[in-house]
């Protein structure tokens, strides 16, 4: 897989929009892939909540008939989570601070998701 | 009117007046109030909460006692113009009017006219480009010096907050302070060595846990029943060895 590709995007990504703080690259299954993190961020636990959380969030705009999902959002009062599928096996997480602007974020994630999905496809060809 | 780029921000005009300003760049009136300690998270919910009914949080504040309209006026009229410093110290991509958007949390009543905004914002990036130590609020990140003793206890939390991997913008946040007095403060502490510029391997620490792909291992025939094996990593990841990877 190349890092050096991926590890661009995130920071890409942190540089482009203010009040990003840790960014994670993990595996659907919640296993981590590429991490960004402070000092107290534990890049297993938050890839670990990460996949969880999308799997209920992709269950829940399923059932309610939301359509696709573009982004989940934990809203805290310091600041929030966003998860994003990458592709059917991996999964981003960006953590941000209470200035950050959700819509920005949202804007900018889009092209860089179609990005790292396209660097990690060679290396993970469907097996279905 | 809606700025995009980044950080960007939102300015609220009425009848020909600035009465606020938001931005992903300076903390807002929130952040400035808690962060002050006059305020506390308690109270501020709760004025949230009733001025949802009453439509106005600032007689919310007032009511709860800790603060007069003079003190809440004078942080709404620093959030707004740190707001239109923090727009014009970024990249902005375009302008857009909006004739529908939100009522800000708390508004100056009597506004600033723009012109009258536009020149102060001037002086404050004119300010900024004159430092001792030239910085961007975004893209710098610093770290603290070896051996750095703050004098003044404003200085000790900038420290505390400066891991490399936080500007000016973010230890400005995290402090609950305005983007222009943190970015002032953050270029004499780097003029003074008590803090640097940090090197991109602090501002972003990549690592890796050698996943080698998403295949899943049925090649290895360690796979039982329909369990896939998405990775070789041991579990839990992080007591294996793992890599650092360049951030460039």
């Amino acid at each position: 897989m190349d890092y050096d590709a991926l590890a661009a995007e995130l920071r890409k990504l942190r540089e482009n929009v203010a009040g990003v703080t840790d960014t994670v690259l993990a595996a659907s299954d919640g296993i981590p892939i590429l991490t960004d993190v402070a000092k107290n961020v534990e890049p297993a636990h938050i890839s670990a909540l990460a996949a969880a959380d999308l799997g209920i969030a992709r269950q829940a705009a399923e059932v309610i008939g939301l359509g696709k999902l573009n982004q989940t959002v934990v809203f805290g009062s310091n600041g929030y989570m966003a998860v994003y599928a990458v592709s059917r096996t991996a999964l981003m997480v960006v953590l941000g601070d209470n200035g950050l602007n959700l819509g920005r974020l949202l804007h900018e994630s889009r092209p860089a998701i179609e990005r790292i999905g396209s660097i990690m496809a060679p290396t993970a060809p469907s097996t279905e | 009117m809606r700025v995009a780029g980044n950080a960007g921000g939102l300015f609220h005009l009425r009848d020909g007046a600035v009465i606020a300003v938001d931005s992903a760049g300076s903390p807002g009136v929130e952040v400035l109030l808690l962060g002050s300690v006059r305020v506390s998270a308690e109270d501020w919910n709760a004025a949230l909460v009733e001025s949802v009914e009453t439509g106005s949080l600032q007689a919310a504040l007032i009511a709860r006692g800790h603060l007069g309209p003079d003190e809440i006026q004078a942080v709404a009229l620093a959030a707004m113009q740190d707001g239109a410093f923090a727009v014009a110290a970024g990249d902005v991509e375009r302008c857009v009017v909006e004739d529908d958007t939100e009522e800000p949390l708390l508004p100056s009543a009597e506004g600033v006219a723009p012109e009258v905004l536009l020149a102060d914002t001037a002086d404050r990036l004119d300010a900024i480009a004159s430092l001792p130590v030239p910085l961007s609020p975004y893209r710098d990140r610093v770290v603290a010096a070896r051996g750095a003793e703050p004098s003044s206890a404003e200085r000790r939390e900038i420290i505390a907050h400066a891991t490399g991997r936080r500007s000016a913008r973010d230890v400005a946040f995290a402090i609950g302070r305005s983007l222009h007095s943190v970015t002032v403060e953050v270029s004499r502490m780097l003029d003074e060595g008590l803090l640097e510029i940090a090197p991109p391997a602090t501002a972003f620490s990549f690592s890796h846990w050698g996943l080698p792909s998403l295949r899943p291992r049925t090649e290895t025939g360690q796979t039982s029943g329909k369990e896939l094996h998405w990775t070789t990593t041991p579990w839990p990841p992080n007591c294996g060895s793992f890599e650092k990877t360049s951030p460039e």
